[in-house]
């Protein structure tokens, strides 16, 4: 009798363990991320940066709708759209990093170690801030450059050796790419916690000259 | 013999007494430790979501629609406007042969769909026991996504997505809190990875022991989901943001 009781018990102590065990499992969702979860800290940061973004599109699609109209009266009074096709043609080899850009940016200075991921989140952090176009030393950043680093502790873009101290270069509005660097929290105070020793500078620039691609896309 | 019998059989009993205890003792430990962390769990929702994560999601979900809409609009307008070149380049040589060349830039540019055969790489958050060890470890990061990207063009890849959002020049990836955005759009996890390049290059690159170590060891110890498969017929939809050339010019 008694140690029927014990497995009578035991059982049901298990089969209770199973039922919580799957429960919880299914509550991992926690870990999974959904927006409900976010701080409201959180939430206001990407409803700043999604509303950025909606504004980005917006200007595009006013931009797009004159030149659409443009294109069509220019070819329904019989001079072509040479025009269009020519500022089209030279938007998208800026946007392929087939033609050499200039403009205003901002210049990210880094003297000391860095290695070729903390780059690539680099470069990330400028594209996500608007950075139009990028170049790193002499190289520019295209739509496909990987990053890399070489045994000598050389920096490679597109398999390219470039040594420190190397400058990040980016056209784009310098406002809003100088504070997205340096904002408190921001990439650049994290990368001066983790590479202690390293200095990093950013600074607006007025006018930069960037390079095209040195091998372009094919 | 009686007495030898009770002598025998009384630490027995205790022994099987003991042995019942001992055996409900772990599942009960277990039972209050699964108990709390359902119970801190809960707690942890509750005490972050109340009072401004409503307004705020709701906003966040409307600006993502609008964005969604925002970009089917840009897109049928490049269609158009790619419509009237084409009939324009019709008329002459040099409008022909400039629609060429752009036709060729939107193609490497990620303008442009794409199909053909590569890899998939599929990343998760761990789902098993071991992710309950370190959370950290056991999710994606937007910088597994970078690394994964970086790997991929390295490799020799042609066109890439992610969940269906094309990687282009000016593409980021972005996380904010524990949300992770593409090309502005919000995404959360299982990422898909969709390469379209040289499979046996890519298959390669994404071997080579000394890459990528750190998820392929957040994979062996917490169970982060990392896989990468041969693909072929793949179909990689065009970039739908916006080009964003303002303060670039040429030069």
């Amino acid at each position: 009798m008694r140690s029927n009781a014990g497995v009578i018990s035991v059982t049901v102590v298990a089969m209770f363990l199973g039922v919580l065990a799957v429960t919880q499992i299914a509550a991992q969702d926690v870990y999974s991320r959904s927006l409900q979860l976010e701080t409201p800290a959180s939430l206001t940061t990407l409803i700043a940066n999604l509303s950025e973004r909606n504004n980005a599109i917006k200007d595009e699609i006013l931009d797009l709708r004159h030149r659409t109209d443009t294109a069509r009266e220019a070819i329904a009074s019989g001079k072509g759209s040479l025009t269009e096709a020519e500022r089209q043609l030279s938007q998208l080899r800026i946007f392929a990093g087939m033609s050499a850009a200039s403009g205003a940016g901002i210049t990210v200075r880094i003297d000391g170690t860095f290695d070729e991921r903390a780059l690539s989140d680099l470069v990330n952090e400028l594209r996500n801030a608007g950075a139009e176009a990028i170049a790193v030393n002499t190289a520019r950043v295209g739509p496909r450059s990987h990053f890399g680093a070489t045994a000598d502790r050389a920096l490679t873009v597109d398999s390219v050796a470039l040594r420190g101290p190397w400058q990040v270069r980016a056209v784009g509005s310098p406002e809003v790419m100088y504070v997205a660097m340096t904002r408190t929290g921001g990439i650049v105070g994290q990368f001066e916690l983790i590479y202690k020793g390293t200095r990093f500078d950013v600074t607006k620039e007025s006018a930069l000259d960037l390079p095209a691609l040195a091998t372009p896309l094919r | 013999m009686c007495d030898t019998f009770h002598v025998t059989t009384a630490p027995s009993a205790d022994r099987t007494r003991l042995a019942h205890s001992l055996v409900l003792l772990l599942p009960a430990v277990l039972f209050g430790l699964l108990v709390s962390a359902q119970w801190r769990t809960q707690a942890e929702r509750n005490e972050l979501t109340v009072r401004y994560n409503t307004p705020l999601l709701d906003a966040a979900k409307t600006l993502q629609n609008e964005q969604n809409a925002l970009k089917l609009q840009l897109a049928d307008l490049r269609t158009e406007l790619d419509r009237i070149q084409t009939s324009a380049s019709t008329q002459s040589g040099a409008a022909k042969d400039l629609q060429a060349r752009i036709d060729e830039l939107k193609l490497v540019a990620g303008l442009s769909e794409r199909t053909g055969d590569g890899v998939i790489i599929t990343l998760d958050d761990a789902r098993g026991a071991a992710a309950a060890k370190d959370i950290e470890k056991s999710i994606c990061h937007n910088t597994d996504l970078t690394d994964i990207v970086n790997q991929a063009w390295r490799g020799g890849a042609e066109a890439i997505a992610i969940n269906d959002e094309r990687i282009v020049g000016s593409s980021s990836i972005y996380c904010v809190g524990s949300t992770i955005m593409v090309n502005g759009t919000l995404m959360s996890p299982p990422f898909s990875v969709v390469v379209i390049g040289p499979q046996n290059e890519l298959l390669a690159t994404y071997d080579d022991p000394t890459q990528l170590r750190d998820i392929k060891q957040r994979r062996d110890i917490y169970g982060l989901g990392f896989r990468v498969s041969r693909a072929t017929g793949l179909h990689l939809p065009p970039y739908r943001g916006a080009l964003n050339v303002r303060y670039a010019t040429p030069r």
